[in-house]
């Protein structure tokens, strides 16, 4: 096994040059997160408590999933660089109709199960066995996850705000991870994007991302957000968007 | 085969791009994805290929086995191609007995190859009446990114082109290459957003329409001909998709040509 | 196993037929993500096998009979490609990949971390293109990437290493041949960063000290896997690839 250096992770073909800033000793923060991988043992830090994808155990932190590591205000957690959506209370979802009963609708919401959004929590009134006249199979909604259970049941509602039926533009898909490279900071990538594109874009929670407004628009957008989550981990991610938003080939 | 539910905006979308002649990935009418082709890859299979085409990946090998022959055709080998759709391909294919879908994939590629006559059936023959080898083609999809009919069809014919004949093996004599006289290629057509476009990707596929898949041999003669799934398409729609079949084809045959030799 | 036969499986100078030492490996190679479709992927290839894996998941668990109320199904598919072996396996129901299947599955469900995904299900998929003595090994090793790949959270990753004994010899990593007509096999799933195994069969003739040795050769192997395992996963996402 190769020799655990100091923190107890596997320093080898991880970005080399940062290895010789990044001396985990005691509470420093990390200066550059790492990647670890399932079952790293982490043994610095000890005194922080393990938050997402992190256990503990008699040996220290152990990781138990593939992303990067964080140190976060006495929390050490791992970003994971893959994960499938959990839905939590409160979450913005774009949602697709699988099936339909006389009273219920079952959304495909990107997560482990369909979640369900009763006739009550419609925006419309719906007579009791008129649900398909509303909203059929195939059709895509926002909605909100309003309850969640602990086994990851969800019930959605669209009474509120904008939420509605999708009828217009395009949706794509992209991980969970990266919707906060697609907002930006402070949500100037995403206005960037708007304003390039001139559509209306919405990102939801689940990964799914509503772009609304012409097709070169909509094909605009959609290739800066392509650029941005499979590139995103190269170097110049801004040139190239920028290029990719002014309309030139990337 | 789960049913996918087919998402009413897609299928919106792609009429809206095919209005403007565009595709969802950008591509052109008639072109088709990056693809690659890599032959002699599978270690115990007697043939081999691999095409990464896109998103989807298909492995196909090639075994010989030694039969008697049929009784009508005492100097005849035979030919048998497969498909396997298995769940490691996609979230959609489920365990469980052969599906229509693969069963449709092994028998469109078959007789692909086998109506083109690119295999000489006497060839095969070792003693009459008594023996005769028996091509055994197997398609393995590990991947259904869209249009697993041309990748499997390309790389069926690169695995035979690729065959060796192991006679040594089953002490009937040296081993040599199984001679394969032509090179059928299929090109699939798929009716997306209203109209005909080459090489359907998984959203294409997912919303879009029936398909045509056409096998042509070297001289632009059609071999075999499927359409398959929900629609129908006009005799000047199959012109026109015969005009692009013919330059696509010939293209993937230079393909197969510099792998092979 | 096969019978011992007259086959001579070590040289005369005591080395094995194909030159390696008695604990030395096949070479290892390792990609993730090799599987566009799939939540997580990789490709093993160990001496000449050669395996791909799949994971799909978590999703719901159908039918309704296999669902577990507190944690998810870990469901795997251990399945050889017809062309996969010398001759050829005609598709279909193999009772000895249903075996495989399920002990698999066992290991897995005993290292993810399955009460996160209550009535689920995680869908694993080994098909082995090339068999040359070692797929359930290679099998395990590449599903452990595979689940890490899609992000499903583990205690650690299981790794697939198998020992045997040739001519009263304990050796690492049989071939073919040792396989065929060697004495004993133990391929087991190792969690080198724990210690646990999750995944032991062994069939032949050991005694205790051999058994011993073969456990500890298979250890030591699987450290060295671990790390080639690592470096796979660091290489698909550290901006390394395209």
């Amino acid at each position: 096994m190769l020799p655990l250096g100091q923190g107890g992770c596997l320093m080898k073909g991880w970005r080399v040059g940062a290895a010789e800033e990044t001396e985990m000793k005691g509470n420093e923060k990390d200066a550059e997160p790492r990647l670890v991988v399932p079952g790293e043992v982490i043994q610095d830090h000890a005194n922080l408590n393990p938050g997402c994808g992190i256990i503990k155990s008699a040996d220290g932190h152990i990781a138990t999933r593939l992303g990067t590591l964080n140190n976060n205000e006495g929390t050490l957690h791992v970003q994971p660089i893959n994960a499938t959506y959990m839905p939590r209370s409160g979450d913005l979802v774009i949602g697709y109709i699988e099936a339909v009963q006389s009273n219920l609708w079952f959304l495909d919401v990107a997560g482990p199960f369909n979640a369900l959004l009763p006739m009550s929590l419609a925006p419309w009134k719906v007579e009791f066995g008129d649900a398909r006249n509303h909203m059929n199979v195939g059709e895509a909604v926002l909605a909100r996850a309003q309850e969640v259970d602990e086994s990851h049941s969800v019930v959605c509602t669209m009474k509120g705000v904008g939420l509605r039926k999708i009828s217009e533009g395009h949706i794509v898909s992209i991980p969970v991870q990266q919707i906060p490279n697609i907002r930006g900071e402070n949500g100037a990538t995403i206005q960037s994007i708007k304003e390039a594109s001139d559509c209306r874009i919405i990102v939801a929670e689940n990964g799914r991302v509503w772009i609304d407004g012409d097709s070169a628009g909509i094909r605009t957008a959609t290739k800066a957000i392509e650029v941005i989550t499979m590139t995103g981990h190269r170097p110049d991610l801004e040139t190239r968007l920028a290029a990719c938003l002014a309309g030139g080939e990337v | 085969m789960a049913k996918q539910v087919v998402p009413q905006l897609l299928r919106q979308h792609l009429a809206n791009l095919a209005a403007d002649d565009e595709r969802i990935s950008g591509r052109g009418q008639w072109e088709g994805r990056e693809l690659e082709l890599e032959v002699d890859c599978l270690y115990n299979a007697d043939g081999s290929a691999k095409v990464v085409w896109g998103d989807t990946v298909v492995y196909v090998g090639v075994k010989f086995e030694l039969r008697e022959p049929y009784s009508d055709r005492p100097t005849s080998g035979s030919l048998m191609c497969g498909a396997e759709l298995r769940p490691v391909a996609h979230r959609k294919y489920e365990p469980g007995p052969p599906s229509p879908e693969s069963i449709e994939l092994g028998r469109v590629v078959d007789r692909g190859i086998r109506e083109s006559g690119c295999i000489d059936m006497n060839a095969l023959c070792i003693v009459p009446g008594e023996s005769v080898w028996m091509v055994v083609l197997d398609i393995h999809v590990i991947s259904d990114g869209g249009n697993i009919f041309d990748a499997a069809g390309l790389a069926a014919i690169a695995a035979l082109r690729n065959a060796t004949v192991p006679a040594a093996r089953y002490d009937v004599g040296e081993d040599y290459k199984l001679a394969v006289s032509l090179t059928p290629i299929i090109c699939t057509f798929t009716r997306v957003g209203g109209r005909y476009v080459y090489d359907a990707d998984e959203e294409e596929e997912l919303a879009g329409a029936e398909r045509l898949s056409i096998t042509l041999g070297d001289n632009g003669s059609m071999h075999s001909m499927q359409k398959g799934l929900k629609g129908t398409f006009t005799t000047a729609e199959l012109s026109e998709i015969l005009d692009v079949c013919a330059t696509r084809c010939d293209e993937l045959r230079k393909l197969v040509d510099s792998k092979v030799e | 196993m096969g019978g011992y036969g007259d086959v001579k499986l070590l040289n005369d100078d005591g080395s094995r037929l194909d030159g390696r030492t008695f604990d030395e490996s096949r070479p290892v190679e390792v990609k993730a993500g090799v599987i566009p479709v799939a939540d997580g992927s990789a490709w093993v290839k160990h001496g000449l096998n050669e395996v791909v894996c799949a994971v799909y998941g978590p999703m719901e668990a159908h039918p309704r009979k296999i669902q577990l109320q507190d944690q998810a199904v870990i469901d795997v598919r251990y399945n050889m490609a017809p062309f996969s072996t010398s001759d050829r396996i005609r598709p279909g129901f193999n009772r000895r990949s249903r075996e495989i299947s399920k002990v698999t599955a066992e290991a897995f469900a005993s290292t993810v971390m399955v009460e996160r995904y209550p009535r689920s299900k995680i869908r694993i998929e080994i098909e082995i293109l090339s068999a040359e003595a070692g797929t359930r090994c290679a099998g395990l090793t590449a599903a452990s990437v595979a689940l890490a790949d899609a992000g499903i959270p583990m205690r650690g990753m299981i790794v697939g290493v198998a020992s045997g004994k040739v001519e009263d010899t304990v050796v690492l990593d049989l071939d073919k041949a040792e396989d065929n007509y060697g004495q004993a096999d133990l391929p087991m799933g190792i969690m080198p960063t724990t210690g646990e195994i999750a995944f032991m069969q062994m069939d032949g003739d050991l005694s205790m000290e051999e058994l011993q040795q073969a456990i500890d050769y298979n250890f030591a192997a699987a450290a060295e896997m671990h790390d080639i395992m690592e470096a796979a996963l660091r290489a698909r996402y550290d901006g390394g690839d395209e």
